[in-house]
């Protein structure tokens, strides 16, 4: 597999704040890529710098292909329509408008509304088509489901992974772990400036090591506890509970979200 | 030059929709026009002879100054320029597609002042029109510059408001249009000449060419136009 994006050694200062001390990371072509960072962990000036919106201090970023990019806080003259910001695009960028795209993003449904009558998710969505009027070969999507209900969401997904299947790369930033669970390939955590972690999901629960939350509800309440261990903690806690008198009404036992993985990642590191 | 034909036609629908353009363009020039042009050819009969000048330049400051501004202060001041930035659109687009459908609008308005004067308050027509619309191309050019600046420079819309006012009314007391400047004390005639809408109105009162006005409206020309590319450059940094 190619690479459609390699950053070498970048970094990044803001007056004598570093913010990025040397990133190194690739993206391979066709995959959805993840990064992600608590903030202040200088994800935005990663993206940014990606993206050429920002000017880097040192290092190389190499970029295979064309980009297209939706931003987080992204906005349009008020009084333009949906089809005639597409379109604009779409005629300066010299590609032809494609109705196949436009209709699966739903831009159809919203065609006669101005701008400032379009709900966040319209907005998303039309973002979106015009991250893809330049046939880009690889898209940056900034939290694209911020704002979203939970069907605006599902459907967004969706196309996204529609546009994995037909060939294209996607960056994706976002603090929705289930969204990042759920698509992305491998995922990069920034911390202080640097790659904490770089993988797939998979890879970052191994990394973790075998966690587990235990969830014990009993009839004054709840309590829970986390275990490396989890045949002798859930005995240890059964002789507790015994001991002490108190009946136990249900137990959960599981083994982390993502979400838990990376804060505890992005902090530790 | 399809996708700037058809930014200019956008930009024309655009300014229609947001009303802003066509009150400051339109609306309010107009008015000023039903209302003053009475007052002027009433208290001064000769008023006439200057009234299609004197209107004209009133309703092209005012669009130019306060009608352009906001416009620019949506687009650079806001995630708009982001979004052109990022998705290969080049950010002097949106000061050109802007200046361009201001131009013609405020190129309408002076050609309804031209027509209606006459037939309202018996204005007389300049003598030499072909001058005279070159003179007023010239003016809007350079009204539309000094106004695109203030949109570049100011970066809310309350402040650009108070700046564009603060240009606007010194640049209509003290233009000639409303006292002669002769008349006016020494000092404020100094300050009247510090704005292109004195030139403008003196140029498109001529009845040939005088070379002073023009240089110095060429001058205001160039010197707006390399400050709107200073400011668009700090923005694209």
């Amino acid at each position: 597999m190619k690479e459609a994006i390699k950053i070498s050694n970048l970094t990044k200062s803001y007056g004598s704040h570093v913010v990025l001390k040397g990133l190194d990371f690739c993206v391979q072509q066709g995959e959805i890529f993840a990064l992600l960072g608590v903030n202040g962990a200088g994800k935005t000036t990663s993206l940014e710098c990606i993206e050429g919106l920002r000017k880097y201090d040192s290092g190389s970023i190499a970029i295979n292909g064309i980009m297209g990019i939706q931003l987080q806080s992204a906005s349009l003259p008020e009084h333009i329509k949906a089809l005639e910001a597409v379109k604009l695009f779409a005629k300066w960028n010299k590609t032809p408008l494609d109705k196949e795209a436009l209709d699966a993003l739903g831009i159809y449904d919203f065609v006669q509304k101005q701008y400032y009558q379009l709900s966040t998710g319209q907005k998303r969505r039309l973002h979106l088509a015009l991250a893809l009027t330049r046939n880009p070969d690889i898209l940056f999507l900034d939290e694209p489901t911020a704002g979203l209900d939970v069907e605006g969401r599902l459907s967004l997904h969706e196309q996204i992974r529609q546009l994995k299947a037909i060939g294209k790369t996607i960056i994706l930033a976002s603090h929705d772990m289930a969204e990042v669970e759920n698509l992305c390939d491998r995922i990069a955590i920034l911390s202080g400036g640097k790659i904490a972690f770089l993988g797939t999901v998979e890879q970052l629960s191994k990394t973790i090591g075998k966690h587990y939350n235990i969830t014990i509800r009993t009839e004054s309440g709840m309590e829970e506890y986390e275990s490396e261990n989890i045949g002798d903690s859930l005995l240890a806690l059964l002789m507790q509970y015994k001991e002490k008198g108190e009946t136990i009404t249900d137990i959960q036992i599981d083994r982390g979200s993502l979400e838990q993985h990376f804060i505890k990642i992005a902090k530790g590191a | 030059m399809g996708a700037f034909l058809y930014g200019v036609s956008l930009q024309w629908k655009l300014d229609i929709r947001s009303k802003t353009l066509l009150i400051t363009c339109y609306i309010v020039p107009l008015l000023f026009f039903a209302v003053m042009g009475g007052i002027f050819t009433s208290v001064m009969p000769e008023a006439r002879y200057t009234l299609i000048q004197s209107m004209t330049v009133f309703g092209v400051t005012m669009g130019a100054l306060i009608g352009l501004p906001p416009s620019l202060v949506e687009i650079y001041s806001s995630d708009i320029k982001k979004v052109y930035k990022a998705n290969g659109v080049p950010l002097y687009l949106g000061l050109f597609l802007t200046n361009i459908s201001a131009y013609i609008h405020l190129f309408i308005m002076s050609i309804i002042l031209y027509i209606a004067a006459p037939l309202v308050f018996h204005a007389e027509t300049p003598k030499n029109p072909d001058m005279y619309f070159i003179s007023l191309a010239i003016f809007i050019a350079v009204s539309l510059n000094i106004a695109s600046v203030i949109g570049l420079a100011v970066k809310d819309q309350a402040k650009t408001s108070m700046i564009s006012i603060l240009v606007f009314l010194p640049s209509i007391m003290l233009a000639g249009i409303m006292f002669p400047l002769e008349l006016l004390p020494k000092a404020f005639e100094t300050i009247g000449k510090l704005f292109p809408a004195a030139w403008g109105y003196k140029l498109m009162t001529e009845s040939s060419f005088k070379y002073e006005s023009l240089f110095l409206l060429l001058l205001f020309f160039v010197l707006a136009a390399v400050m709107c590319n200073i400011l668009l450059r700090k923005i694209d940094k």
